[in-house]
């Protein structure tokens, strides 16, 4: 329902407010689906101005080109329900990060409505190109791995980097992600072809009756860029007597939404949830590495694009809030061995905004002799694919100084962290070498089965 | 559904809550701290009030707010300081210690009150303030010269001049003079305008403004928002370029000063091994068969459901702003575990807003025995492993009593130790 000459204005003692009409684009509406239905309008009212999301904000703090989550979110969310054109220029340097949401004492959905104001103005003045381009994670990984010696060159080449500041803008100053020379589904069924080889059967070696089964969605960084982080969760799952599937997924569709491409993020939720749903269906738990990738399935495609994931909500789960279920039930069959390193911990936003904490640092916690220090220095800045465009690397640097800060003081070279990305922001702006939590926890799994 | 054990919970992000959590980790306890939003320690001013005025003179700032507490001790029983003011000097010496230790030196005044000029002009009766808020004895100034930025919002010092003399605390011939300051940009807050002033640059374009009305003896004062993580080091600099120190006076939320104690007591409980989770609502809790001791805290975020598991509760979820209280119609709610709530269900609030004896509905709350633990209107304990702290205790104004830091400080500090049993 396109709302491009009819608009919607909210009539006394109506019982609900209706939507905003659509600022043009096909499609391009504001509201998700069933639960987002008209009912978000009210959530402004619960906005009683006491600042808490602008005092949080990692943008308003170093910048002023942002007005604020505040006033970009429920201050101009009652003009914009009247007149869709009051959308203010400056949300396009929201980075989607969600500390405005959770801090907010009154559960007012301050980060979805920059979100969807974020869509409406994309919607009335478009994108840039590289924007749509950058959003397409998955493209450009499939294409990488064609060539990736070719591709990573070309990457670490300034002249080439310069040119595609000026041309493209995309910024100079941040190399952009090497791609693994293998992708993980690949490896995946290497993997699997060496496992049957071996005759190995993960159930019957173990003696682990669990019976359950699990599918491991790897998300674009992981299939693209790091497949031995996949390659890890594969071993730690055996390892416990689980033989995980794994499924060739698109890209789930935030750094669209990211973009305020949700038409383009909708597609790709379609096709993701089109992947997913058998598996739901049948039962499967789902459990991913990415707690960006996480999200965007549990929370925003109901919240954002109205798409239903249709699984019971603890179907699709972190690795690690799975490990620990088994670790409950007893069935860690090994015991990790002692990784004597000192590590700073970064808590990416996305995995603050699940409200569960870091469920990985409880894991961690089973590794003897591993010292993890949490670096509480807030948001890394990169928010995906917000620091490579070219006038917003400035502010994502400026955003991860505090997280280069904690990293001096604490004297600390090695870090570790669930995100991909906030790992190559970290990785740009200290220098150091960053895990994601599973490597070390196949790595204590490995070397505790080469002593046994 | 996961669930998690731990010594001690405590629910609350504010400065009850990190207290008390602070306090049972340095005591040895493993601890878990769940807050639903930030806590409103980031909209406060940043001083740590005990007692503002006078009890017989209301209108007369507190000489010395210890003296006042240990009077009122004596008359009101049901205040929260008659549970927690045993504690209050081991509280405020605790308190002092992690802010030294996480770079954010607190100061006291004696034993007096600090009285800190406001953004509007007026005085603020305080008894441990920041650094940069330790401002010398007006009384021995003579000239003040009151620096403004143009593209501030919420912050007037031709306001804060009228005022300040008006309010007869300045000795005679005391000459007040504004630095309007500009700057490139467009208009801010007081956030990102302390970013802005991290920067060196940024500082010595704005003492080159300020630099002209500067006479030596001059007191300068700023609104809050001399940086945020790196405060320190702005203090120092402007200082340096200035040739004197600047002091900043308590201004309206956003408030850097809070937000700043705010993030060092967050990042001192992270780094100390608090397990932190925030953006995370109580979604209901488990009673054992006498409901007599709370077993399990389950918690609802986006990411789904966890349990909590704890020996001893601290229900720091403050009154209705931070959500603790719920009010309705002729009824007031502790919102998490349906405790029973102290309040006068004829009388909510005076006829004028602005009315000295401050408003009923602040002093609602829940009512507490000596070790903190919640009790209904015959005495008796309700939940054996619950403790509360904070806003949520009912029996204090604290708007017009000026102590709602203090209060927070020594029953937070105070539930803390007694839920790690170091008592």
């Amino acid at each position: 329902m396109s709302g491009m000459d009819k608009r919607d204005y909210p009539e006394p003692g109506a019982e609900s407010i209706a939507r905003p009409a659509s600022a043009g684009g096909a499609g391009a509406t504001c509201a998700g689906g069933s639960a987002a239905q008209g009912s978000h309008a009210y959530d402004l009212d619960n906005c009683i101005k006491c600042t808490i999301c602008l005092a949080h904000c990692p943008v308003s703090r170093v910048t002023d080109k942002f007005a604020g989550p505040k006033q970009n979110g429920p201050d101009l969310e009652r003009f914009r329900l009247l007149e869709p054109a009051a959308v203010h220029p400056s949300i396009v340097y929201c980075t989607g990060c969600r500390t405005c949401e959770v801090v907010c004492p009154s559960g007012v959905p301050v980060a979805a409505m920059n979100s969807r104001a974020k869509a409406q103005y994309v919607a009335r003045y478009g994108a840039p190109l590289r924007d749509r381009l950058l959003a397409t994670p998955d493209v450009a990984g499939r294409l990488a791995t064609l060539a990736p010696g070719l591709i990573n060159r070309l990457g670490r080449s300034n002249w080439l980097r310069a040119a595609g500041e000026k041309l493209a803008g995309v910024s100079a100053a941040l190399p952009l992600p090497r791609y693994a020379d293998r992708s993980f589904p690949v490896l995946y069924r290497m993997w699997r072809r060496e496992r049957q080889g071996a005759g190995v059967n993960s159930r019957s070696s173990h003696g682990v009756t669990g019976g359950e089964k699990v599918l491991y969605y790897p998300g674009c960084y992981v299939n693209y860029n790091q497949p031995q982080i996949g390659l890890a969760v594969l071993d730690v799952l055996v390892a416990s007597g689980v033989e995980a599937r794994v499924e060739e997924f698109p890209c789930c569709g935030l750094p669209a939404i990211s973009a305020g491409l949700y038409d383009a993020a909708r597609h790709k939720g379609e096709e993701t949830l089109r992947l997913l749903k058998p598996y739901l269906e049948e039962g499967y738990r789902v459990v991913t590495t990415c707690p960006s990738c996480l999200f965007t399935l549990s929370q925003k495609y109901g919240e954002l694009l109205g798409l239903d994931l249709a699984g019971r909500p603890e179907q699709i789960t972190d690795i690690f809030t799975y490990l620990l279920e088994l670790k409950e039930q007893g069935r860690f069959s090994l015991n990790p061995a002692p990784l004597p390193l000192r590590l700073a911990y970064h808590q990416p936003c996305h995995q603050r905004a699940m409200g569960c904490g870091s469920p990985s640092l409880d894991v961690l916690a089973l590794i003897p002799e591993l010292q993890v220090v949490d670096l509480a220095a807030g948001c890394c800045g990169l928010a995906g694919t917000y620091g490579f465009k070219r006038e917003k690397y400035p502010v994502s640097r400026a955003i991860g100084e505090n997280v280069r800060q904690a990293m001096e003081q604490l004297a600390l070279s090695e870090a570790v962290t669930e995100c991909g990305m906030c790992a190559l922001q970290i990785g740009h702006l200290t220098g150091a070498r960053v895990y994601h939590p599973v490597e070390l926890l196949s790595r204590a799994f490995a070397q505790a089965g080469q002593k046994g | 559904m996961n669930s998690k054990k731990t010594d001690i919970m405590v629910i609350g992000l504010g400065l009850a809550g990190m207290v008390a959590a602070a306090r049972a980790a340095e005591l040895g306890k493993k601890v878990v701290l769940v807050g639903k939003g930030a806590g409103s320690l980031t909209l406060s001013s940043g001083g740590i009030d005990l007692w503002g005025y006078s009890l017989e003179q209301p209108e007369k700032p507190a000489l010395s707010p210890r003296h006042e507490i240990s009077r009122l001790v004596e008359r009101n029983k049901d205040h929260p300081y008659a549970k927690a003011a045993d504690v209050l000097e081991d509280s405020l010496a605790f308190f002092q210690a992690v802010c030294r230790s996480a770079g954010l030196p607190y100061l006291s005044n004696g034993l007096g009150n600090w009285l800190v000029p406001t953004a509007l002009g007026t005085l603020r009766p305080t008894c441990l303030v920041p650094e940069s808020m330790a401002v010398p004895d007006l009384q021995q100034v003579a000239r003040i010269l009151l620096v403004g930025f143009a593209e501030l919002k919420d912050f007037y010092p031709a306001v804060l001049a009228v005022n300040l003399q008006k309010c007869g605390c300045l000795p005679s011939g005391c000459r007040l003079d504004i630095a309007d300051v500009r700057m490139s940009g467009r208009e801010m807050n007081a956030v990102t305008l302390a970013g802005r002033l991290e920067q060196l640059g940024v500082l010595e374009e704005v003492v080159a403004q300020i630099r002209p009305h500067l006479t030596p003896g001059t007191l300068v004062l700023v609104p809050p928002v001399l940086g945020r993580a790196r405060h320190r080091q702005v203090r120092e600099n402007l200082a340096a370029l200035l040739g004197c120190p600047a002091y900043e006076v308590a201004g309206l939320p956003p408030a850097l000063p809070g937000l700043r104690l705010s993030d060092a007591l967050l990042t001192h409980l992270k780094r100390n091994g608090v397990t932190v989770l925030s953006g995370s609502t109580v979604h209901s809790v488990r009673l054992d068969e006498q409901r007599r001791r709370c077993l399990a805290v389950q918690l609802a975020g986006p990411g789904g459901r966890l349990e909590v598991q704890a020996a001893a509760y601290v229900l720091a979820s403050g009154s209705f702003l931070g959500g603790g209280l719920k009010a309705g119609p002729g009824l007031v709610q502790e919102t998490i575990f349906g405790l029973p709530v102290q309040f006068d269900p004829d009388g909510w609030a005076c006829e004028e807003f602005l009315d000295r004896r401050g408003h009923a509905f602040n002093s609602f709350g829940l009512r507490v025995n000596e070790n903190l633990q919640p009790v209904d209107g015959e005495g008796r304990v309700c939940l054996e492993n619950v403790l509360a702290a904070g806003a949520i205790l009912g029996g204090s104004n604290w708007p017009v009593e000026k102590c709602g830091n203090g209060v927070a400080l020594t029953s937070g500090y105070k539930a803390g130790q007694l839920a790690a049993g170091g008592v």
